[in-house]
């Protein structure tokens, strides 16, 4: 692929230097606005060709042309202005401001392009700039902190899913998740991740498809967040929707190449791993063979007398006392394979901990586009390949992707257009997350001993390829028993995965008359995946293969009816009608091995040591086949009256096949207006204020197969076959949800846009949810599909726009973003208290219950007395309720924002954005396993009496724990922290306890870019030309979880607020070059 | 410009109009059946009763710690009793609701509704089905008390069903256990579908009087009238003659069909389960012949149990027998030992058609003896023992009967609440009283509040301390 491109380059490159090279006389001059301000980033292009040029900082620019050549200055918010080349060399310009491109024009839903000042809905844009000028190969992660309302959460794995929420969760137990729109494509966003891996019990985050989006050829991005802005896509925008709009070429400009590169270092961010304690090794406690209780005995050198061995199996480190002058035949003494066989070795803590495993990682995005265009067509053809290499071994993901998109008018009146994009995704190595033995972290979080190093661990794999672990059953059996070798683990047991996906549309545009057009458009997004995982012989866990093959396929069918009509001189008509048809389809196949591998590496079904098993149990299904269908029609008018009030209305009815026939068909409307304020009010220091107001209702359908019941078959039982019924009860009743919202908003800009603000309220009620609602298992099912609750979001968004600061070389910029959201649970269906949402490894669980917000932690608490002390039993330790009800916390945060500063100084801009997560709670598996097995430094140091706390309590060790004894008066027992059932680790402790706040402060990007101006480089065939210092993830400001990065988390989907294995943050730092030719 | 409205709306009406019959097919899982035979659910639900009862998996159930025949060595929540971390309770509930008397009730509807066989062939088969109920029934009682019964199972008419008084279910199960046998004997029932008994109608008969004499020894110290009708009836049916008759599943050699046993002991490649102190000490006093098959010495010279409930480290100790370590190891839900022991406390009790209560209990270690491969000559010896030679103490009963149930180990718990015997230990780590019952799953109060409040108070308390009705004693 890159071959072929510079070849391609070279040709084109030398193609413009011919053109640029012909005889022509230089023209310069100044361009300035109607103040006299200098206007840099002007267009000046000479009519009808594509050669062009802009002005400089100083609004000064320098092209070659020909006499007789007319000049095009342009430059957004002003008017166009021609200027013929005549004798003179010097052209100085004034451009003035215009008031028709001043009302900026933004894509709405189904690609209706609508004056901005006329919605009567919160839209907020974000230029293509924005995701590409820090990139990551998941570009909605680059949207964080940019969009007031937008809450994203990256799971911190590589190339793993991020969580994007607007406005709240308002699904119960659905899709929560925003839709993506490319050019009027819907663009699937699911993610194929297994409900184990969602809710941490292991597997691998593929990360969602969204993420095949290539942020290099966005153009613009329009965040649609209400109902009113997304009523006529129907009931899946339910969760707003991102329009992405992408790069394309223009008429009449010519050819043009633009080639951009990035090369990005990452580092795992040492604030977000854990800090091992130094002075005690492998152990749970004093009790295995050696006199002392901490070491076992056996005879390792074959000399007939028992020697001191650690105890192997032993995942802790609450043992012996570091003492370099102690001899232990240690995990690399019992491998016949290794040079320290048979060596006993200081008892002393590791050189290189687990956390060394963290290497640098590197991504680097390579992008070519070419674009250009006739008088009636344009085209744009971009090529990006992606290639990153992760922070953990034998980790890596690539990314090609090609996308062409043109349009050409084939008559006055009728255009065609196509756009389409083909992605290769290929994984290898992506992390293990969750309770696995595939997340390294599970053991470098919870279950370790800090006795082993990191680095002889890593050499023992490497020169033998075997799982060499440091846990082995004992001297005598030197299989695994709970965790393998890291490094076998990463080169032996790797995930693979590939992904092809294709998606565009092909429309046709025909002008009727003046008043009326017509557009046909197919929409597909299509994608193959293939994931494989592996589990070699020899690993803790049962060898196997698994493949899952899996398609994907969305197509649309539009057809609208759109006319725009001025009644009187005042009163302008606009609207359109259309249908739209909707064809899901997905069919996948997953088979894996059967009781182990035959032929150890060797990863083929045909290996599989048993026979092999299918089964129709969920999760994964070995088969599964489904198309829905969704057939629309809908209607939307506009009403603009003196160009100062709007009215907007749309109506949409869907017929849905996933619905039971006699409620399948649903219908909703929207109403929306707008004053634009400012047109009424005469003062020189407003630039313009709008009033906005909506009311929408929008109804939603479910997924395929909740309406009938149906059994699972599984393998066959000595040749009977078995069936069982299924544990969710279906539901021939259901009804479509429906939601209900309405939003209020002004936006206003003062003094030249200096200031300016949009803020929004809006309240948001989606009832009837369909919602497979957990019921007592002694009805016979697990759950019931049920339209079962009400539940309300509402909330404030705030955008705040400054310009501090502006001189003639200096301009600074601020965007702040803050957005609150609430999101309550107002009922359920009477007789449901409480709707579980997940039941979590540690005995906790995330809920929806009435009268609470969604999202609540239960779990384990402690006893208080009616003072709100802790109350501590007569053994020292914290009294625990018994009962795993109790409400310990909330995942919902109180508020986010972000701030993005642009501060520009001639050629040289540097930008950076702070993002920020106010409240929200977390629980830690990891400190509720780390903390009982004595891994982290807070299992260390001295007591009240300045004693190690990890003496004996007739050592004087233990703690006292603060609180009050069953009658009231302070505790004075001490409690024992010499071993696992310590008061701070699962064996003794309250879930409340490893509940942490998950607020943060992060530097979230930065960037320093240096602008070539035409003097630099105006003997060179370049348009424009940008460096760039860039950095991703640079500073964690603030946090309150310890060891942990607050936002790691397990996928995309509605399980947030849990870490089980978490990954560091990566911090990223590179630098970019952009050329256009 | 009409037209230009007319024709569009005309075309999208034409372009949605697709028949009802298409939607409705499309949400129609081809993947999977929506009526499958009751065979199906039959052998489903056999499979996963003895899954159930025979797992030692922590997130399933505890019997094995309740019973103290196995400890662990690591982590030790479990062997404490701590069922609440892992929602065992809640799996133990759900497995047997849902996948078992869901299954077979349902089953049930669709023999009764089976137009293609005899009337004879359906009341066989819904005997077959019931008895496995009855079963199912009778462990969720002995192992929570009070359950929902009458409104279980109808989701659709009872979504919060309330719970039932535990012995009045016990009443209605013997009476339906009795109906069962009547049932089986009309003709033939299942044979392909029946993994137990390959339709055998005489080995259904003798499991369902044994399974009557089990409910109606268990009633014995609460209602003992009742307790002696339903033992006579039972053995005036005719229960278990010998190990040939066992109640149990020969399992697989393939995942996964193997013994969950094999799972966790061998296929995990783990080393969390030990035999406990508590069984392996009792075995070693009475030198028990069948130490030989119930444990094994890897890694130490002579038999020592786990401290029960204690760190432990795993190669110190005895480990499991290796007949444990087979896959197709069957599992157990009733078997001949257990018949004569209850036989023999029939004797004692002097029910009638009970015959010696002596003779009964060395029939019963005999057949323990040689279903886990020992000879008749070393349960001839061990009896001759004086500890061993049946002396009619209840220590000495419970204590053998016990023994026998080492992979019944529901029932040697239940043993071990009936009888108070033998001397179980407080787990060392936290020295929590050992249960005389589960505690309700997490998700009932969670899910079914009201009426599990209700039952909570009706039984004295959700607690583990709290004991099932039978246990009186």
């Amino acid at each position: 692929m890159k071959t072929k491109f510079s070849g391609f380059l070279t040709l084109i490159l030398a193609f413009v230097v011919q053109i640029t090279f012909a005889q022509q006389q230089s023209v310069t001059g100044t361009v300035a606005d109607e103040d006299g301000l200098p206007l840099p980033g002007v267009n000046i292009i000479i009519k009808g060709t594509s050669t062009g040029v802009q002005s400089d900082f100083d609004g000064n620019y320098a092209i070659q042309a020909n006499q007789g050549d007319v000049l095009v200055f342009s430059f957004i918010g002003l008017k166009k202005a021609e200027y013929p080349v005549g004798a003179s060399a010097v052209i100085n310009v004034t451009l003035e401001s215009d008031a028709a491109q001043l009302s900026e024009v933004v894509v709405t839903a189904l690609g209706i392009q609508r004056e901005k000042k006329s919605l009567g809905y919160a839209t907020q844009e974000v230029d293509g700039s924005e995701v590409s000028d820090v990139p990551t190969t998941n570009f909605m992660n680059s949207l964080s902190g940019k969009v007031a309302g937008v809450n994203i959460k990256a799971s911190g794995t590589m190339g793993g899913s991020a969580n994007v929420i607007i406005r709240g969760s308002a699904s119960l137990t659905g899709n929560n998740q925003a839709l993506f729109v490319v050019d009027g494509t819907p663009i699937s966003n699911a993610n194929s991740n297994t409900s184990d891996q969602k809710t941490g019990r292991g597997g691998f985050d593929f990360g969602n498809a969204a993420a095949d989006i290539n942020p290099n050829n966005i153009a613009s991005i329009n965040v649609l967040k209400g109902a009113a802005a997304t009523a006529l896509y129907g009931s899946r925008a339910s969760n707003g929707v991102v329009i992405i709009t992408t790069k394309r070429g223009s008429k009449g400009k010519g050819i043009g190449v633009s080639v951009s590169s990035t090369l990005m270092i990452s580092d795992a961010d040492k604030e977000t791993l854990p800090k091992y304690q130094k002075e005690y090794g492998a152990g749970y406690g004093p009790y295995y063979q050696s006199d002392d209780g901490y070491f076992n005995l056996f005879d390792v050198n074959g000399d007939g007398i028992k020697d001191e061995t650690t105890p192997f199996t032993e995942d802790a480190s609450f043992g012996a006392k570091f003492d370099p002058n102690r001899l232990v035949y240690q995990w690399n003494s019992i491998y016949p394979q290794l040079d320290t066989y048979q060596q006993a070795t200081p008892w002393v803590a590791a050189k290189h901990t687990a956390n060394d495993l963290w290497q640098t990682g590197y991504t680097s995005i390579n992008a070519v586009a070419l674009d250009g265009g006739s008088e009636t067509g344009s085209f744009r053809l971009s090529g990006n390949n992606t290639m990153q290499k992760g922070n953990l071994p034998n980790s890596e993901i690539k990314r090609n992707s090609l996308t062409f998109s043109g349009s050409q008018d084939l008559t006055e009146k009728l255009t065609a257009a196509a756009n389409v994009t083909f992605t290769k995704t290929d994984g290898k190595g992506r992390y293990g997350t969750g309770y696995s033995s595939g997340n390294p972290m599970q053991q470098n979080r919870q279950w370790s001993q800090t006795n082993v190093d990191l680095y002889e661990q890593r050499d023992a794999y490497f020169a033998t390829g075997e799982n060499i672990t440091w846990n082995p059953n004992g001297p005598d059996n030197l299989s695994p028993i709970y965790s393998d070798n890291i490094y076998f683990s990463r080169y032996e047991n790797f995930e693979t995965d590939t992904r092809n996906r294709y998606f565009g549309n092909f429309s046709l545009d025909y002008e009727l008359n003046s008043i009326f057009s017509l557009a046909g458009r197919f929409s597909f997004d299509t994608y193959d995946e293939l994931q494989e995982e592996r589990i070699n012989v020899g690993s803790s866990d049962v060898a196997k293969y698994s493949r899952f093959n899996n398609r994907v396929a969305e197509y649309n069918y539009d057809l609208i009816l759109s006319f725009n009509k001025d009644i009187t001189d005042d009163l302008n008509l606009d609207g359109n009608i259309g249908a739209n048809l909707r064809r899901n389809s997905q069919n996948s196949l997953y088979m894996t091995t059967n009781g182990g591998l035959n032929k150890p590496g060797f990863y083929s079904l045909s290996n599989s040591a048993g026979p092999i098993v299918t089964t129709s149990f969920p999760d994964p299904d070995t088969e599964y086949d489904a198309t829905s269908m969704i057939d629309g029609v809908y209607a939307r008018a506009g009403l603009g009256y003196l160009s100062t009030y709007y009215l907007e209305g749309t109506i949409r009815r869907d017929r849905s096949s996933t619905l039971p026939i006699a409620n399948n068909t649903f219908w909703y409307p929207s109403i929306s207006s707008s004053i634009i304020l400012s047109n009424l009010i005469d003062a020189t220091w407003l630039n313009f204020t709008k009033l906005r107001a909506n009311y929408a209702e929008v109804g939603s359908d479910t997924t395929p197969y909740n309406v009938f019941n149906t059994y699972a078959v599984t393998a066959p039982f000595a040749g009977a076959g078995v069936a069982s019924n299924n544990s969710q009860l279906n539901n021939r009743n259901l009804k479509p949800e429906r939601s209900k919202s309405y939003e209020f908003g002004i936006e206003s800009d003062f003094f030249n846009k200096r200031i300016g603000f949009d803020v929004s309220y809006y309240r948001t009620k989606t009832e009837d949810q369909i919602t497979p609602v957990p019921v007592s298992t002694a009805t016979g099912f697990a759950t019931k599909y049920l339209n079962a609750g009400v539940v309300e979001n509402k909330g404030f968004e705030v955008l705040l726009r400054l310009n501090p600061i502006k001189l003639t070389d200096f301009n600074w910029n601020m965007t702040v973003n803050w957005a609150q959201n609430e999101s309550q649970v107002l009922e359920l269906l009477p007789g449901i208290d409480n709707l579980e949402l997940a039941s979590l490894q540690g005995g906790i669980s995330i809920n929806a219950s009435p009268g609470q917000p969604y999202g609540s932690i239960r779990g384990t608490d402690y006893v208080y007395d009616s003072s709100g002390n802790r109350i501590v039993k007569s053994n020292g330790y914290y009294e625990t309720t018994s009962t795993s009800n109790n409400i310990i916390g909330n995942v919902q945060p109180d508020w986010t924002g972000g701030v993005q500063n642009t501060l520009q100084y001639k050629n040289l801009s540097l930008g950076f954005l702070i993002d920020v997560q106010k409240g929200g709670d977390i629980f830690s598996l990891d400190t509720w396993y780390g903390f009982a097995t004595g891994i982290y430094d807070q299992s260390v140091g001295l007591n009240d009496l300045g004693n190690p706390k990890r003496n004996t309590i007739a050592n004087g060790g233990g703690v006292v724990l603060p609180g009050v004894t069953e009658d009231g008066t302070p505790n004075t027992v001490r409690a024992r922290t010499d071993y696992y059932a310590n008061p701070y680790g699962y064996a003794r402790d309250a879930n409340k306890g490893h509940i942490y706040d998950a607020s943060f402060v992060k530097l979230r990007e930065a960037s320093l870019t240096y602008d070539f101006s035409e003097k630099t480089i105006g003997a060179l065939p370049i348009n424009n030309a940008s460096i760039a210092l860039v950095g991703r993830n640079l500073w964690i400001i603030h946090k309150n979880l310890p060891y942990s990065d607050p936002e790691a988390g397990l996928s995309s989907g509605n399980v947030q607020g849990y870490q089980s294995g978490a990954y560091p943050a990566i911090r990223e730092i590179g630098a970019s070059v952009k050329i256009n030719f | 410009m009409k037209k230009y409205f007319l024709t569009i709306i005309a075309l999208a009406t034409l372009w949605s109009c697709q028949t009802d019959e298409r939607y409705e097919n499309l949400n129609k899982d081809p993947k999977n059946p929506s009526e499958v035979k009751a065979d199906f659910l039959f052998t489903s639900a056999i499979v996963s009763l003895n899954d159930q009862m025979a797992t030692p998996n922590v997130n399933d159930n505890i019997f094995r710690f309740l019973a103290q025949y196995f400890t662990t060595t690591t982590y030790l929540d479990e062997p404490n009793y701590d069922v609440n971390q892992r929602g065992i309770t809640d799996r133990h509930w759900s497995e047997l609701y849902r996948d078992v008397i869901f299954d077979l009730q349902d089953a049930k509807s669709i023999v009764e509704a089976d137009s293609e066989i005899t009337d004879a062939e359906k009341s066989a088969r819904i005997g077959q089905l019931e008895v496995l109920e009855v079963y199912a029934w009778s462990v969720l009682v002995d192992t929570f008390g009070d359950i929902p019964y009458t409104e279980a199972v109808n989701a659709t008419e009872f979504p919060l069903p309330k719970y039932d008084d535990a012995a009045t279910i016990y009443s209605d199960l013997v009476t339906r256990i009795g109906a069962a046998s009547t049932d089986l004997e009309a003709g033939q029932g299942f044979t392909g579908a029946d993994v137990l008994y390959s339709g055998d109608m005489d080995a259904w008969n003798k499991f369902a009087h044994s399974l009557q004499l089990r409910l109606g020894m268990r009633l014995s110290d609460v209602n003992p009238s009742l307790s002696k009708s339903t033992a006579e009836a039972a053995i005036a049916g005719g229960v278990f003659t010998s190990n040939a008759d066992n109640a149990q599943l020969q399992y697989q050699s393939n995942p996964p069909n193997t013994n969950p046993l094999w799972e966790d002991l061998v296929q995990s490649g783990r080393a969390d389960y030990l035999p406990a102190a508590t069984i392996v000490d009792v075995m070693n006093n009475l030198n028990d012949p069948r130490r030989a098959t119930y444990f094994f010495n890897e890694t130490v010279d002579s038999y020592i149990g786990g401290v029960y409930g204690g760190s432990n480290n795993y190669g110190s100790y005895t480990h499991v027998g290796e007949a444990f370590l087979d896959p197709t190891l069957p599992g157990i839900l009733l078997d001949y030992a257990e018949v004569e022991f209850n036989l023999s406390e029939a004797a004692k009790l002097g029910y009638s058609g009970a015959g010696d209560a002596s003779a009964h209990y060395n029939a019963a270690v005999t057949a323990s003896i040689e279903y886990w491969g020992g000879t008749a000559s070393q349960a001839a010896t061990y009896l001759t023992q004086p500890s061993v030679s049946y002396d009619g103490t209840n220590n000495q009963f419970a204590t053998q009967f016990w023994l026998a149930m080492y992979n019944n180990p529901l029932e040697g718990w239940s043993v071990w609440r009936k009888y108070d015997a033998p001397a179980l230990v407080l787990p060392e780590d936290t020295g929590n009283p050992i249960p005389l019952r589960y505690t309700y799953p997490v998700n009932e109060q969670n899910l079914n509040q009201a009426q599990y409040e209700a039952a909570s108070s009706a039984i004295g308390g959700d607690k583990q301390t709290t004991p099932i009705f039978w246990d009186i004693k």
